[in-house]
């Protein structure tokens, strides 16, 4: 639904690069590698976090 | 931090540590095996799960006449030192 | 017993570092890792009053995003283990709700980071909150721990031996963490991890060297690299006197 606050992991804090990772790598058309690289989330576990993750508060809120 | 003997002779002593756990532990008995007088520390730890003892139990056993709880004593003043080494030596590289 | 330690970092930065740490036990060095990622006190949310909550999340699940927050920890001293710090959040919809919106009743105790999204309100939801904030150890819950991803390796020493003979296939040769050559520290990502690269067409030898450690410590913003090492350093200290106490009663 939203994303993650930290990796589930390791623990380092995810969420902090997610508007702009969503912004540049989702959105925009950069290269997601490149993106992840320079927000500093170096180890896979965290880059799986952002990479993998779906928004879905727009798909629910109709329900509410 | 709770102690309570279990097992005690004049150069052995077997003692529960309550709350601690490998963190401490560990360096302690590391400490007691650098001592003169400790022939052999260890020390040991059931999990959680377990049911039974849970908490370490510390075993000591020194040669001489030393009293193995003043080796314990001393060895915890060995923690002491170590903790102040280091820590003077990385507030030194900092 | 004298003890001779020394100290030298690699990489430093804020929230991550690189030490090498000479004249160390592998029982110590484990153990002063253990207490930072176990047993360095932080603060974080534990419990949260919901005044309103009219977005798509359950309370519950609120209460878990807020918790996992890292917020800035006090110095030493100032607070003690349970002590607790109220934060407030309001944020009314059409909006998003940062970490950043939370307002803390103590200047000490604030966000450590504040773009990190709790949740996303549509036209009409609110979230009206209080939270209170404990210091409790890593090993009580995970949001507790000041370390991440704390570890060491030993550190590596290269020799350049000999020559390869003239028809061997190159091999790669990967060694991570920092090796030390000619007496000089190098970061195994500054050659991408692969000694082939570095010295192509030689026969290399590694190995450990014997009570060298390089301590990789990230934190998650509760305090520094620098204030984790000491803090830690400072609980088995602190165990250590309690038990010399203990035992002269």
């Amino acid at each position: 639904m939203m994303v993650p606050v930290r990796c589930f992991t390791c623990g380092n804090v995810v969420g902090e690069h997610w508007e702009e990772f969503d912004e540049r790598a989702n959105q925009g058309d950069e290269d997601p590698q490149k993106v992840l690289d320079e927000l500093g989330v170096d180890r896979y576990c965290c880059r799986r976090m952002l990479v993998s993750h779906t928004d879905l508060v727009d798909v629910v809120s109709p329900y509410q | 931090m709770e102690l309570r003997v279990t097992e005690s002779s004049e150069n052995e002593l077997s003692i529960e540590i309550a709350g601690e756990d490998h963190t401490f532990m560990n360096v302690l008995k590391g400490a007691l095996l650098e001592h003169e007088d400790v022939s052999a520390a260890t020390y040991d730890v059931n999990p959680e799960q377990s049911g039974g003892q849970t908490e370490p139990i510390l075993t000591i056993k020194t040669e001489g006449d030393v009293d193995p709880l003043e080796a314990l004593e001393e060895g915890a003043a060995g923690v002491r030192t170590k903790t102040t080494a280091f820590r003077e030596a990385f507030e030194a590289a900092v | 017993m004298s003890e001779e330690y020394d100290v030298e970092f690699v990489e430093r930065g804020d929230r991550e570092a690189r030490f090498l740490v000479r004249g160390i036990t592998p029982g110590f060095a484990n153990g002063i890792r253990r207490a930072m990622v176990a047993d360095v006190p932080t603060m974080a949310i534990d419990t949260v009053r919901f005044i309103e909550n009219s977005s798509v999340m359950f309370d519950e699940q609120l209460a878990l995003r807020l918790g996992l927050v890292p917020l800035t920890t006090p110095p030493e001293g100032e607070f003690v283990e349970d002590d607790t710090v109220t934060l407030s959040i309001d944020v009314e919809g059409p909006a998003t709700a940062y970490s950043g919106d939370l307002v803390s009743s103590d200047s000490l105790v604030e966000p450590a980071d504040e773009n990190v999204p709790i949740i996303e309100l549509k036209d009409g939801q609110r979230l009206e909150a209080e939270a209170d904030a404990r210091l409790e150890r890593g090993k009580d819950h995970a949001k507790h721990q000041g370390g991440v991803a704390v570890g060491y390796r030993h550190l590596q020493r290269v020799e350049v031996v000999d020559d390869l003979p003239e028809f061997q296939e190159p091999e790669s040769q990967i060694v991570r963490g920092v090796v030390e050559e000619n007496g000089e520290l190098v970061p195994t990502s500054e050659f991408d991890h692969d000694l082939s690269t570095r010295h192509p067409g030689k026969e290399i030898r590694l190995e450990d060297v014997p009570n060298a450690f390089v301590f990789h410590v990230e934190t998650d913003g509760s305090f520094s690299v620098e204030e984790l090492v000491t803090r830690a350093v400072d609980s088995i200290e602190a165990r250590a006197t309690e038990l010399e106490d203990a035992v002269q009663l």
